[in-house]
């Protein structure tokens, strides 16, 4: 095992310039092929926050215990890191067919590149979230210094579960349509646009088992709050990422070698 | 050769045919039977493998440079691609020292609203460049193309040709020490596959080692230091370049032979059949063996089957490459004519002089209406030639051609002129 990992790493640290040429053309694309380019990523999320705004301060009013619009902005900008990063990586290898079936270099460069794009576009994003921090005088404290942590965390979970369906979508094509009813799923039962703190009973326990919410928690946390997140669902969401991360990248390397022949 | 840097040692791989579970729904039901214990999933996978590359084995030292040659399907592809670890082999050593670089696909990584220039940058990092390595070679490469008018526009603007011309100039600039060359020098015209061929040349020169894959007989014999034939996944042969190509029209001329089931090589309505082709008055199987620029005559026998028809007559001389090198119909000179039913032709053509180049021809005839285009009877490379050179130590080149001296003295010799053939 010892082996993989530093093939693993030897190979990533090869191949960083195809890396980086991957994220570049995956943006260029974007930016070339839609009029509107990266303001989409500001967009999107933008439209649903005004949606849900709507719904949930006039329709059924709740209290988050901050501006509704920062609330829903900075969940759905954080869900859609994740979100989009795995909607790209799943099918990141089967519509390269051509490069994974003629070329070789670490597989791991799909879905790695999908994940950096969507850091992309989330941070392009974020510029409206300063915006509405200012406009809703919401002043960061010292905690913000937290936020690379957090970022770091969420990264890795993302890039372990990208790892996991890119393989697996190579293998069985229905994993595509699976994905975008789990992820809606998923959504719900993180608190995206809602707080899911009252939950009790069987469901309040079994939503606590999901490794995104702590994290898209911390992000209000540290940025709203101006505290740190929550120390030990946090921490566990840390170790669940990084087991993710370790998994799926074993698994995904061990299979390379059969994806030529099965893409 | 003091250490190879190409080993390929006993290599085996097994392919699966047709479709793996690509969905869940193929997946579920076997996995259901597999737990119930049903239909013995064993033999049912046994069937549906084969073996793409059987025990084949060469190697190449630095430098070196290796061709491999052989029919459509004899797992010629496949090697490279376990050369280039895209595959891995099933039993057996493969092993490749130093940085590869592989064309199997030259465009491979191209992205069609991308830009040459920006695809260039692609391709590279593709293929193993740094970002510095490419903006180092970035004017010789374009200039390499030819392409320097359209380094800003979108390659899914360019040609096929431009496209492979523009992947191939990027290979060429990547200074591996192993360079894979799948059937690339196909691409281009005839001017850039000069181009191609002379820089293949020079990378070899320089000490790159080439794994090379073609179906151009000859460009293998000039590049090539040892030559691998497949047939079927395995090695039929392994050693000079000059009997590797002889091997390999003897695989060619096999299949011909054996392929002459009125399927694969013979179509049409049978309206009206050709019923006999003779070459120089022989109706043998085997390659009549002539020299370049040799007259050759051939004699087809027509019968009408149902008529009365109109009949045009043609034929094609192809090469082992199965690439057209003549090609004629009687609609100048031997005229369309009318056939009742049960009546019998017989047309005789005569090619004066076959100055073609040495190597293995065929005769493709066909019997066809002039005026709607509809095949009676169309017979792919019915009739094979061997051709050679002559033996003549005065001529020189590649074919032989009818020539005329004539030599003319002064008046004030009076001897009269002599001529010459």
């Amino acid at each position: 095992m010892l082996a993989d990992v530093k093939e693993m790493l030897r190979e990533q640290l090869e191949f960083r310039e195809l890396l980086s040429q991957m994220i570049r053309r995956d943006l260029l694309i974007r930016y070339k092929q839609s009029v509107m380019g990266f303001a989409w990523a500001v967009f999107m999320p933008l439209v649903n926050t005004v949606v849900f705004s709507v719904v949930f301060m006039r329709v059924a009013a709740i209290d988050v215990g901050m501006p509704y619009p920062l609330f829903a902005y900075c969940g759905l900008l954080t869900w859609n890191l994740f979100a989009g990063a795995l909607r790209f990586s799943v099918i990141s290898l089967t519509s390269n067919t051509s490069l994974v079936s003629k070329v070789y270099f670490p597989r791991e460069i799909f879905p790695f590149s999908a994940v950096a794009v969507a850091v992309v576009d989330s941070a392009v994003g974020a510029v409206l979230l300063v915006g509405m921090m200012a406009y809703y005088h919401v002043h960061p404290t010292w905690a913000v210094f937290f936020l690379p942590v957090i970022v770091l965390v969420h990264v890795v979970l993302t890039a372990g579960v990208a790892l996991l369906l890119a393989m697996s979508n190579l293998f069985y094509r229905d994993v595509k349509y699976l994905f975008e009813v789990a992820i809606t799923g998923w959504m719900f039962a993180t608190p995206v646009l809602y707080p899911l703190d009252g939950v009790g009973g069987t469901l309040g326990v079994v939503l606590r088992l999901n490794p995104m919410s702590p994290v898209i928690d911390a992000y209000r946390a540290v940025l709203f709050r101006g505290t740190l997140p929550p120390t030990a669902p946090f921490a566990a969401s840390a170790v669940i990422a990084i087991a993710v991360l370790a998994l799926g990248w074993l698994t995904f390397h061990r299979a390379e070698s059969q994806f030529a022949e099965n893409v | 050769m003091a250490q190879p840097v190409v080993v390929f040692d006993g290599v085996w791989k097994k392919f699966r045919r047709g479709e793996r579970h690509d969905s869940l729904r193929d997946l579920l039901p076997s996995l259901a039977r597999r737990a119930f214990g049903r239909a013995a999933p064993r033999e049912l996978d046994g069937e549906q493998e084969f073996w793409a590359v059987k025990d084949v084995s060469f190697e190449a030292g630095a430098g070196e440079a290796v061709g491999i040659i052989g029919p459509n399907g004899a797992g010629k592809s496949t090697t490279l691609k376990l050369l280039t670890r895209i595959l891995r082999p099933t039993r057996g050593v493969c092993r490749v020292t130093g940085r590869v670089g592989a064309l199997i696909e030259v465009a491979a990584g191209f992205h069609p609203d991308l830009t040459g220039r920006e695809n260039v940058y692609l391709q590279g990092a593709v293929m193993g460049m740094t970002r510095a390595d490419i903006t180092a070679k970035f004017d010789a490469i374009v200039e390499f193309s030819g392409l320097e008018k359209f380094v800003d526009t979108p390659v899914k603007r360019y040609s096929s040709g431009m496209n492979a011309r523009l992947g191939f100039a990027i290979a060429a600039h990547l200074d591996p020490d192993v360079l894979i060359i799948d059937e690339v020098l196909a691409v281009g015209d005839m001017m850039f596959q000069r181009r191609c061929t002379e820089r293949i040349l020079s990378l070899k020169q320089q000490g790159t080692t080439l794994v090379f894959v073609s179906h151009n007989l000859a460009a293998v014999e000039m590049i090539c230091d040892r030559t691998l034939v497949l047939r079927d996944g395995g090695a039929q042969f392994w050693g000079a370049p000059k009997q590797a190509t002889a091997v390999y029209y003897g695989i060619s001329h096999e299949r011909s032979k054996t392929a002459e089931g009125p399927q694969s090589s013979r179509h049409g309505t049978q309206e009206v059949q050709i019923v006999s082709v003779r070459v120089n008055g022989q109706e043998s199987a085997e390659a009549m063996a002539i020299k370049s620029g040799d007259p050759v005559e051939l004699e087809l026998r027509i019968r009408c089957v149902t008529g009365p028809r109109q009949v045009l007559l043609g034929f094609s001389v192809l090469d082992a490459a199965q690439t057209q090198v003549f090609g004629e119909n009687g609609s100048a000179k031997a005229k369309p004519f009318v056939l009742e039913t049960g009546a019998e032709v017989t047309c005789r053509i005569l090619i004066e002089s076959l100055a073609v180049p040495e190597g293995t021809y065929s005769f493709t005839v066909a019997a066809h209406s002039p005026l709607t285009a509809e095949i009676y009877d169309w017979q792919d490379s019915v009739r094979s030639l061997s051709v050679d050179l002559p033996d003549d130590p005065s001529r020189n080149g590649s074919i032989g051609l009818l020539t005329r001296w004539t030599i003319e003295r002064a008046a004030a010799d009076r001897v009269p002129q002599g001529t010459a053939q």
